[in-house]
């Protein structure tokens, strides 16, 4: 019988040679991506995994009933009852925004299973997409038995299926970089950037975050799926090894594009998890040690092992990591209704924490804390709107977010018109990105403009609960009803 | 006319959509865009609007000033106050 390394690389690398057709018809440009080289170019492709279907079969199975016996001892309704409030919106938030997301990317590697230019590359997408099916159910079903508990988490299936703002953010990122695109672009936006960038460095620190807070659960989850993301994550360095030899600046755009989009929601969900939703107690640094330590490190030798620049718009990157999560923050608490999860007040410890850990640009915030407090004095617990907005939020065009670059004194919002409509984007690096592919992103209406046209309505409540699906037993509050012992009233 | 403006308060964190009508003066603007954010940022006196880094003379009409749907205004502390 033949030992693993000897029929290993002709499973693997079986490329056939194509007599009746081109290999331009079989891998059509279009769909398989640009640059369109032969196989030739691609014929050395690896990654260092090199897993076989019977090998990835038994290590799933092994996980999948590691995750099942942690389920059956600490992931039952009443072990998430003895979470911290705040923290169980954090799960909330990833629950929501996890799961489809995820059958998004089954869709994308998919099409790199079918259209990617070498068949190792395909074998290990194919791979891919049932670690993202994985991804998908998991979730799904733990959450699931905790819909009855609290409906906030039935938007764990929900929210893709919603016009809620964020919702809108999220889908307009995921179809594009998921659905949307060829095996290259979908190997250095999703594999190198978005995975080896930032998601498979995010499930370790949130998975340090999960076991402080005492959610085994979710420990658990994203440990399981991290050991996924880091095998088939493995795609994009393989495909950008051998196109920076032949394109430079194909990956080299692809890469600032894919950096600068990614950036934007991770460090909602991510910095609203690590410096407002995790209790005191349970953090274990801020969001921005975690970006410098684990992200900007590591992403700065992935890009000098490529030979490849930092984005250019790096400075204005390294200065929104002080910024641009806080700035989201406050804004989203004061528009909490617009979400499904509940947001804490930080109260004294809280600011004074955050104070110190971010010296240079906590002051910004500070007053708008100290503001929304008072509110909070004057009205009494349970009054929610007397610190909530009411008036409508502006959006970028580009990413769909709130306009919340830049600081509390300079916000870096641009506007344009191109064609004959005017446009506006949170950052330069947004407008950018519109700009250099207008016929991509210019029909998409964020929610103002379709307050304007008339398909979304005006009316803040009739937003919330016509447009955006949610109802008063599962919006947004705060997660103290106002009821903090800090607080007193006036 | 409804006329629908992006405007961004010195010291709120985001852009918000004010609505004012194109008789009503530039004042307005400022009013009620402090008053939008008046959960985050207590309104102030002496409050001017720009657009285009230009202060924008507060008893003119909004039409008059130019101000088109959509256009970005930034209220903020007049400028030696």
């Amino acid at each position: 019988m033949l030992q693993r390394e000897q029929w290993l690389d002709l499973a693997r690398k079986l490329d056939w040679e194509y007599t009746y057709v081109s290999e331009r018809e079989v891998f059509p440009e279009p769909v398989s991506g640009a640059p369109w080289l032969p196989h030739e170019a691609w014929s050395t492709w690896d990654e260092p995994y090199r897993t076989s279907y019977p090998e990835y079969v038994a290590t799933q199975h092994a996980k999948e009933a590691s995750v099942a016996a942690v389920q059956d001892a600490v992931g039952r309704l009443d072990d998430y009852r003895k979470l911290d409030p705040a923290w169980l919106s954090s799960l909330k938030l990833h629950a929501a925004a996890l799961p489809l997301a995820e059958f998004d990317a089954v869709i994308g590697q998919l099409r790199a299973a079918r259209f990617g230019r070498d068949s190792a590359w395909r074998n290990t997408a194919l791979l891919g997409a049932l670690d993202e099916l994985r991804h998908t159910q998991i979730p799904l079903a733990l959450m699931h038995d905790l819909v009855q508990w609290d409906p906030q988490f039935d938007w764990t299936h929900r929210f893709y299926h919603t016009n809620d703002w964020v919702a809108i953010a999220a889908r307009h990122l995921f179809d594009e970089m998921l659905l949307l695109a060829d095996p290259i672009e979908f190997a250095i936006a999703t594999n190198f950037v978005f995975e080896t960038g930032f998601t498979n460095l995010q499930f370790v620190g949130l998975a340090a975050v999960s076991q402080s807070v005492g959610d085994r659960m979710f420990e658990k989850m994203l440990g399981s799926i991290q050991t996924d993301e880091a095998r088939h994550a493995q795609i994009g360095p393989a495909v950008i090894e051998l196109l920076v030899e032949h394109d430079r600046g194909t990956v080299q755009r692809l890469v600032d594009k894919w950096f600068w989009r990614s950036w934007l929601l991770f460090s909602i969900l991510t910095g609203f998890s690590m410096d407002y939703l995790t209790p005191l107690e349970g953090r274990q640094g801020s969001f921005r040690e975690f970006m410098g330590e684990w992200i900007l490190e590591q992403f700065q030798i992935s890009l000098d092992r490529f030979g490849l620049a930092r984005p250019w718009y790096w400075d204005q990157f390294v200065e929104s990591l002080d910024r641009y999560h806080h700035m989201v923050y406050v804004s989203a608490y004061t528009y909490r209704a617009t979400v499904w999860f509940d947001m804490p007040l930080p109260g004294p410890a809280e600011r004074e924490w955050l104070a110190a850990k971010y010296p240079t640009t906590w002051a910004e915030f500070d007053p708008l804390w100290e503001r929304i407090t008072e509110r909070w004095r004057d009205a009494g617990p349970g009054v929610e709107w007397f610190s909530h907005g009411a008036t409508p939020v502006a959006f970028c065009d580009l990413c769909q977010l709130v306009l919340c670059g830049g600081s509390p004194r300079h916000n870096t919002a641009r506007t344009v018109v191109h064609g004959d409509r005017p446009y506006i984007f949170c950052s330069e690096p947004c407008e950018r990105l519109f700009l250099d592919e207008p016929e991509r992103y210019r029909q998409h209406r964020d929610v103002v403009k379709r307050i304007l046209a008339g398909e979304a309505p005006a009316n803040l409540l009739e937003l919330l609960r016509l447009y955006f699906g949610l109802q008063q037993d599962h919006w947004g509050k705060d997660v103290a009803r106002g009821a903090y012992p800090w607080l007193g009233r006036r | 006319m409804l006329v629908p403006l992006y405007g961004f308060l010195e010291g709120d964190t985001l852009g918000l959509v004010i609505l004012v009508q194109d008789d009503q003066p530039v004042s307005e603007v400022a009013r009620a865009l402090q008053e939008a954010a008046s959960m985050r940022v207590p309104p102030r006196d002496g409050m001017a609007v720009y657009r285009d880094g230009q202060r924008l003379d507060p008893d003119r009409k909004v039409a008059e000033a130019g101000l088109t749907p959509l256009a970005r205004v930034d209220v903020r502390m007049e400028s030696g106050r």
